[in-house]
């Protein structure tokens, strides 16, 4: 079955199980009748046998219809809703409080313009979790605390980094954290996997240096690239390499200045609709390489849409010391 | 997929229909609809007869019928649609009608 979703001041989809669609209203000056049953000529040649006069009804009529055409689901207000008010740990006395401000699956179906599976996904992509039947996103602290439990753990057992056990981890750090809590930061950080009817998980090298970047990085405006490269690789737990195409869409390198920078930019907190998100990116910067500019785009390609279509449609290129790099279609103010 | 969906035809028609008695159409005869041996519609509506033509549609038409909790109105909260029919073809007629005049023969 279908559903059309949308506050009165959206414009509206149309939703099946796991597809979203932009709706028009097209009108036509004709009219349109809608027969069941009625038979076109090639019907009527193969059935030879009547002559029959056959009653048909017309089940109704219409001047206008809905145009239907596959679109991006709408998910950047789901990430909104769930930072109003972020899980900061059982100790934190803001849960005591209200429910306001929280979600279940189904306020978020009610709210968020996509299909259920593009809803349920996304919030497996962000690594949200139902506390007491609402979905939460752990505060950014806190997540970085339960992460440091682990990888200090998985240090002080000289564990392989592909091999952690979760029944240890919940024995060892389940004094400290909801076990609950234990188990969804080894989720969202790591593969989980059973060997030999044991749960373990494989954790992702990209992803945890990844986060300890962003912990670093969101405590200033910018930084010296190469001292920041330092600490980080100091920060990362023992037998990572922290690498700078781990930040990709999370961080953006200044090569112009002296020294070389290093600062914050988060795709998801940049526009969702396609010109407001290029206006933005230039008003940052003038003009992009298409490797910087590419992670910042990524996720506005349409099915079977390519980053070199969007910056044909969006930017204008030229070269610049023998690079080809975008900048902006109009004036940005 | 499409399996034991009902597949209905549209019928395009230029302009309005109107009915004969103040009554509103529904209920009332439309006219009747013919194929030549060539597969052209005919539609003779009333005393005016159209000539018309068969069209696939190149984006077929799905038939929503409105689902949900109790009456028609604006849509609560567990509104939905299901599909009833696919319309895949098209009956468009679009040329001037033609009022249809018996032959009175002359008298000898």
């Amino acid at each position: 079955s279908l559903v059309v979703r949308g506050e009165k001041d959206e414009q509206a989809v149309l939703c099946s199980k796991d597809k979203t669609y932009d709706m028009k209203i097209a009108d036509t000056s004709n009219m349109l009748l809608f027969i069941p049953g009625c038979k076109t000529p090639e019907q009527l040649n193969a059935d030879q046998a009547s002559c029959d006069i056959i009653h048909s009804q017309i089940a109704g009529f219409s001047n206008n219809y809905w145009e239907l055409r596959r679109c991006r689901p709408k998910l950047k207000k789901l990430r909104k809703l769930l930072m109003e008010d972020p899980y900061e740990g059982p100790d934190s006395r803001k849960d005591q409080t209200s429910t306001f401000s929280k979600y279940t699956t189904e306020d978020l179906l009610s709210l968020i313009q996509a299909s259920e599976e593009e809803i349920l996904h996304q919030l497996q992509v962000i690594d949200a979790c139902k506390i007491e039947g609402y979905w939460r996103i752990l505060e950014f602290d806190y997540e970085m605390k339960l992460l440091n439990h682990v990888t200090q753990l998985i240090d002080s057992e000289s564990w392989s980094l592909s091999k952690v056990p979760l029944r240890t981890c919940l024995e060892e750090l389940g004094s400290l954290e909801p076990t609950e809590m234990i188990e969804h930061i080894l989720l969202s950080y790591g593969r989980k996997y059973i060997d030999d009817g044991e749960v373990y998980f494989e954790m992702h090298e990209d992803k945890i240096c990844r986060a300890i970047a962003q912990m670093l990085l969101q405590n200033a405006v910018k930084f010296n690239l190469s001292e920041f490269q330092e600490v980080w690789q100091q920060s990362v737990p023992e037998g990572m390499t922290a690498r700078l195409d781990q930040l990709k869409g999370l961080a953006l390198v200044d090569k112009n200045s002296r020294p070389e920078t290093i600062f914050l930019l988060k795709v998801e907190d940049l526009p969702e609709d396609n010109q407001e998100r290029f206006n933005s990116l230039f008003s940052i910067r003038e003009k992009w390489t298409e490797v910087d500019i590419t992670p910042y785009i990524q996720d506005l390609c349409a099915e079977k849409q390519t980053v070199g279509a969007l910056l044909t449609k969006y930017a204008r290129s030229s070269m610049q010391n023998g690079v080809r790099v975008y900048n902006s279609r109009r004036p940005i103010s | 997929g499409a399996g034991g969906l009902a597949q209905w035809v549209l019928v395009e028609l230029q302009g309005e229909v109107e009915p004969r008695q103040s009554s509103g159409l529904a209920g009332s005869l439309l006219g009747d609809l013919h194929y030549t041996c060539e597969g052209v519609p005919v539609l003779i509506v009333g005393h005016h007869i159209l000539y018309g033509k068969v069209v696939q549609l190149e984006k077929p038409f799905a038939v929503l019928v409105k689902r949900g909790a109790g009456e028609p109105g604006p849509a609560g909260p567990h509104t939905h649609y299901t599909v009833t029919a696919l319309i895949k073809t098209k009956l468009l007629f679009k040329t001037r009608p033609k009022p249809i005049i018996t032959n009175v023969p002359k008298k000898v």
